[in-house]
Formats: C-alpha cells, structure tokens, sequence
C-alpha cells in the first residue's frame, strides 16, 4: 500500500485529533455567555395523548413570563421518518396545542418547521405521521426546512472548527423558536433532547440525508454549535411517549407521561435527563453549554409544577453510554 | 386525453409559470433562490418539446457551473461542489454545446470518492466505528465532499457516468468507479429488500428501507435484474407502492418499477388522481410527477431502456 503525502497529512491530523479527543472541551469554543441569571422548568404530568393536552399546555404556558405578541413564532418539532408503533415523532397533537396557545396570546404568525433527517420525502412523513391533515385543518403553515431558502450563518461558536453552515430563512428570521423534541435515547448522542432537535434546521438539500457533515464534524460539537447560532427561546419536549434503547429509530416506545417546558434549553435538557435517570454532567452538549448557554445546576433552575424525581427504572441506553447513568 | 395526460399538461404549465427569471427554479413555490435539484427535474420534465423554456434552464446551469467542474447545490452556494453534478450533467445531456461542461463534470465525479474511500477512513470503519454495518471497501459517493457514500448520490452518479460514450481521455477508470458504486449500493441494501439513506443495519438492528431511496437504486441498477439484492428491492418496491400517500415517493416508485418492467399503470392513475398535486410546494415533486407521468421519455433521460 502507497501512503501519499495526501494520506500522510490526513494521517497526521488524525492522530493529532485523537490525541486530544480526551480533552476537547476544556477551552471555551463559545463567543459570548448567554446564560440567563435563571431559568424555569415545569414538568408537567399528562397521562396520554387526547384533546385535553390543548388546556393542559395552556395552563403549562401560563407559568411562564411568555411575551410573543406581534411576534414571528416557529415551532421545531422532532420529526424524523414514520415506523409504525415507534415513538419516533413529536405527537401531532401536542404541536397544534402549541401553536393554538401561541396564536390565543397574541403572536404574528406560527408555523412549524422541520427537516426530517433520514427520510427525504418530508410530505410522506407528514403525512403518515398525522401531522398532514391537522395542519390543514387547524390552518397552520409547515415549512420544510430541508428545502427552504438558505442564508449563510456564521457560526456563533467553534466546536466543529466549521466557520459557517447555510441555514433556513424561516428558522433565522423567527423571532421566538420553540424546540419540541420527542424525549429519547440515541445511539450517537446519548440523549435526543431539545438542543439535538436542532439538528432538524441543517438543510438536507444542502448537507444530505442523513446530516452526515455533523456527525464528520463531531456530534456534540455540532450540536453546540447550532445550539450557539439559533437561540432556542422555549422548549416544549414530549415525554408523554418517550424511546428508550437504540433510538432515534429502534428504540422501544416507554411511557413516561411527562411535558417538559422551559425558558432555556440548557436547564430543559438537563432536567429531562434527570428525568431519564442519567446524570446531565456527563452528557457532552449539556456539559458544556451550561458554560454559555444555560443552566444546568438546579441551583440556578425554579422548578414548577411538578418535582424532578429519577424515574425507578431509568431510560435504557446503547452500551456506549452506559456511563450516563447517575450513580 | 386521459385524466393522467391532462394533469401532465397542467402541471407543465405549472412548472412553466415558476420558472425564476434566473431560469432555474426553487426548491420551494415560496422561495426566491433557484436550486439545481428542482432545475435538473423541470428540464428533464419537458423534455425537447419547449424550447424557450429549456434554453433559459440550460443556460442557467451552464453558468452555474463552479470552476472546478462540479455544480452547487444552488445559486450563491460555496463553489467546492456538491451531489447534483451528476443531475445536472444527465439534465444536459441532449445540448451539444454542454458537452465541454459535461466532461469537466465527470472528470469532477471521478475524482470525488466518499471518504471511506480513504485508507484512514477504511481501517477506522473496520476497527473502533462499526456499528453501521458495511463493507468501506466498496464506495461510491457522498452528498457533498469530505462525507461518506450515500445510496442516492451514488446512484446518480452511476446513472450519468453510464451515458458517457467513451472512457478514454483521463476517464479511464470510470467502468471500475460504476462497478464500485454498483457493488457499494448492493452492499448497503436493507436486509429485508430496499433501500434507505444508506444505513442497513445500525448496532445491530435492521432498519427499515425507504421507497424514494429504493427507487432511485433501483433506476441505477436496472441492468442488474437478477441481482438477488435487487429482486428483493424491487419485491419490497412492488409491495408498499400502492400504499405510498405522497406523491413524490409515488413518482419515483413508478419510475423504478417501470425500469423493471413492472405493471405501472394502476399506480399513473392513482398518482395522477392524488389531490392538489399543482398546488404542491416542493418544486422537484412537481417535475417528478410529470416524468412518472410520462415515464418512457423520463427514464431514456436517465439512460434506462424499457
């Protein structure tokens, strides 16, 4: 086998990459810190998925300072391909509830907005998953982000050492972006939470299917660099339903019967994890944005409704991250 | 005139009042920017028959053209290239004047190669990165440069080098990079017949195949009828295609099983029956339904005989 110096320098890269894979995260790659002083999280209990999740989410919302009047709201559910019994998707009904409570307190417009990132058919999704149909009736626009007009969008953080990525006008210019992830285990991520969910704005017209730029460039970098460059403004993540195991796609379905909301993704993300069982510091993306773009520490978080409790059993997880579990 | 030739007419009109001023068309009926997937589909959708229509397109992809002979994804994108060169080099292929840009294409094809490619790349997939299963020695190509292979970006390729009249002139290796596609997209086919992205079993577990996926393998491969790996693609195909509810997976189901000489026409009529279809966002599904429509003149573009 010839080595050329293409491979030699590769090569050297490589080894210089792997030699500081133990320590990637211990200079700030962020440009400001954009923790607020506190965040608020309610975890709220919903046994199932039925037209009561409208007033439920409603009152949910109430316990939060939200202003989007006259506002551009963008709701990013988790939409990533259709296998029938799996609780791969953000439910449809919790969607709507959403946007009917954004439009009663007085926002410009809504729209959801996703780019399915393993099916490139983004109508069959739609329409398999149920989201076709109670979209058109309740009159609600879907943008399909894997197709939408592109902007360049300098990175606001250097996880990936990537400088810039095009992203979706629509998630860009919206003035109050709300991530609704579907509560899971992943394989490649540990969790996928509201900050994963971000990686559904990566244009697959431009990056491909699946995103697979992020995974070359690091998972966890990646997600921190979006998370950096589109402010979440809200969470509402779906854990009526929740995917244990090998998800995002395999995953056994558990029910959970929790609505996480929140004011920052950061103190969303980690109360869902203590939710799952595991214990948030050693989950990578979290970790690290708790340095600049939220909290993660209770200490910092106003829990509402109801108390943050380990679950008996907590979230199964592909051997990878066995080490999730808090001890 | 057939209900199935009447939605043709109307949605050729359609196509024909999004045409940009540029001459491309966006992905999206709400988007200003023109995009080259969209573009390639609409051009190959009319076919020779109108002609103002198709210089202006032609012209716009032979001005988009980036530097090193590949093309971008779309208008103002980064100029290191991207997947739709081969789209683009198969939408050109009956204009003589593009033959030069054509070649440059290919020659750009040539060159780029998935990652896994990379004798790197190879001994990480076999050793410490083996939860999706596949063989790195068997490559095609990416999305986008500095990726690993993809089954729809390969697929492609294989469908515009296979309309090369000859290999020779520095694309000499271009019968061993279509055999290596063709062996790479056999290897990456879902266990139980189809393809999705390019991911058959991840830690372990099968993961179910996609119908737009499995059609575009299919068009690519249909010179390999016998192929187990293809039969089971095309049974998979034959299976799920009346069920599929939108019409861009629909379109594309046609156009593969009718590459392999598949019964299709209760599958026009169903599609040609589906609600709204000129009122559909996504550009490219539109152009789509019209080459399933007119599925013998789609897939000669595509260089499948039927």
């Amino acid at each position: 086998m010839s080595v050329t110096r293409r491979d030699f320098l590769i090569g050297s890269a490589a080894l210089a990459a792997g030699a500081s894979v133990s320590a990637p995260f211990f200079l700030p790659k962020y440009h400001s810190d954009r923790r607020p002083r506190r965040s608020r999280v309610a975890v709220l209990h919903v046994e199932r998925y039925s037209q009561q999740i409208d007033q439920i989410l409603a009152e949910g919302l109430r316990l939060f300072p939200i202003n989007v009047r006259g506002k551009a709201v963008v709701l990013k559910p988790n939409l990533v391909d259709y296998l029938p019994g799996n609780a791969i998707n953000t439910h449809p009904l919790l969607v709507l509830a959403a946007a009917e409570s954004f439009r009663r307190v007085g926002a410009r417009s809504v729209v959801v907005a996703e780019g399915p990132g393993h099916q490139r058919d983004t109508q069959l999704v739609l329409s398999q998953s149920g989201y076709q149909e109670s979209l058109r009736d309740e009159k609600i626009r879907f943008v399909d982000l894997n197709r939408d007009e592109l902007i360049r969008a300098p990175l606001r953080a250097s996880y990936t050492g990537m400088r810039d990525l095009w992203l979706p006008r629509t998630v860009l210019e919206a003035d109050y972006l709300v991530s609704m992830p579907k509560i899971k285990a992943h394989h490649w991520s540990g969790v996928t939470l509201s900050m994963k969910n971000m990686f559904g704005v990566v244009p697959g017209a431009r990056y491909g299917w699946p995103k697979n730029i992020l995974h070359w460039k690091g998972i966890q970098e990646s997600i921190l660099d979006l998370c950096a460059t589109v402010p979440i403004h809200f969470v509402i993540a779906d854990g009526i339903v929740a995917m244990e195991g090998n998800g995002p796609l395999n995953g056994t379905s558990r029910h959970f019967g929790k609505i996480v909301l929140a004011d920052d993704p950061i103190a969303a993300d980690a109360t869902c994890a203590r939710l799952m069982g595991f214990d948030p510091r050693r989950i990578v993306h979290i970790r690290e944005g708790a340095r600049f773009l939220g909290n993660a520490a209770p200490g910092y978080i106003d829990q509402v409704a109801e108390n943050v409790a380990a679950p008996a059993s907590p979230f199964r997880v592909v051997p990878e991250f066995l080490n999730l579990y808090a001890r | 005139m057939t209900n199935g030739h009447r939605v043709l007419s109307d949605l050729q009109a359609e196509l024909i009042r999004r045409q940009l001023p540029s001459g491309g068309w966006a992905a999206l009926l709400s988007s200003p920017q023109s995009a080259l997937e969209p573009t390639c589909y609409s051009v190959l959708a009319f076919g020779p028959r109108s002609a103002p229509v198709l210089e202006h397109a032609q012209d716009f992809l032979l001005r988009g053209q980036n530097a090193n002979g590949s093309w971008p994804v779309f208008s103002g994108d980064d100029r290191d290239g991207s997947w739709v060169t081969s789209l683009v080099a198969i939408a050109l292929r009956d204009l003589v004047p593009a033959i030069p840009a054509r070649l440059k294409g290919f020659v750009w094809l040539l060159r780029t190669a998935g990652e896994e490619s990379n004798w790197l790349w190879k001994w990480k997939f076999r050793t410490v990165d083996r939860h999706v299963r596949f063989d790195p020695d068997k490559y095609g190509w990416p999305w986008v440069p500095d990726t690993v292979s993809w089954v729809v970006p390969t697929s492609f390729a294989i469908l515009a080098l296979k309309q090369l009249p000859c290999t020779c002139g520095g694309l000499e290796r271009i019968p061993l990079r279509i055999d290596c596609g063709v062996q790479m997209l056999l290897d990456r086919a879902c266990p139980g017949g189809g393809w999705n992205a390019g991911n058959g079993v991840v830690y372990g577990e099968p993961v179910a195949p996609h119908a737009d996926d499995t059609s575009v393998a299919l068009i690519a491969l249909s010179d390999r009828a016998q192929d187990p790996v293809v039969r089971a693609g095309v049974e998979y195909l034959e299976r799920v295609a009346s069920s599929l509810s939108a019409p861009w997976s629909l379109a594309w189901a046609i156009l593969a099983l009718a590459a392999h000489h598949r019964p299709i026409a209760s599958l026009q009529t169903s599609l040609a029956a589906l609600p709204d279809l000129g009122k559909t966002e996504d550009t490219s599904t539109l152009a789509l339904i019209c080459l399933a429509l007119d599925h013998q003149h789609a897939l000669a573009a595509f260089g499948v005989t039927v």
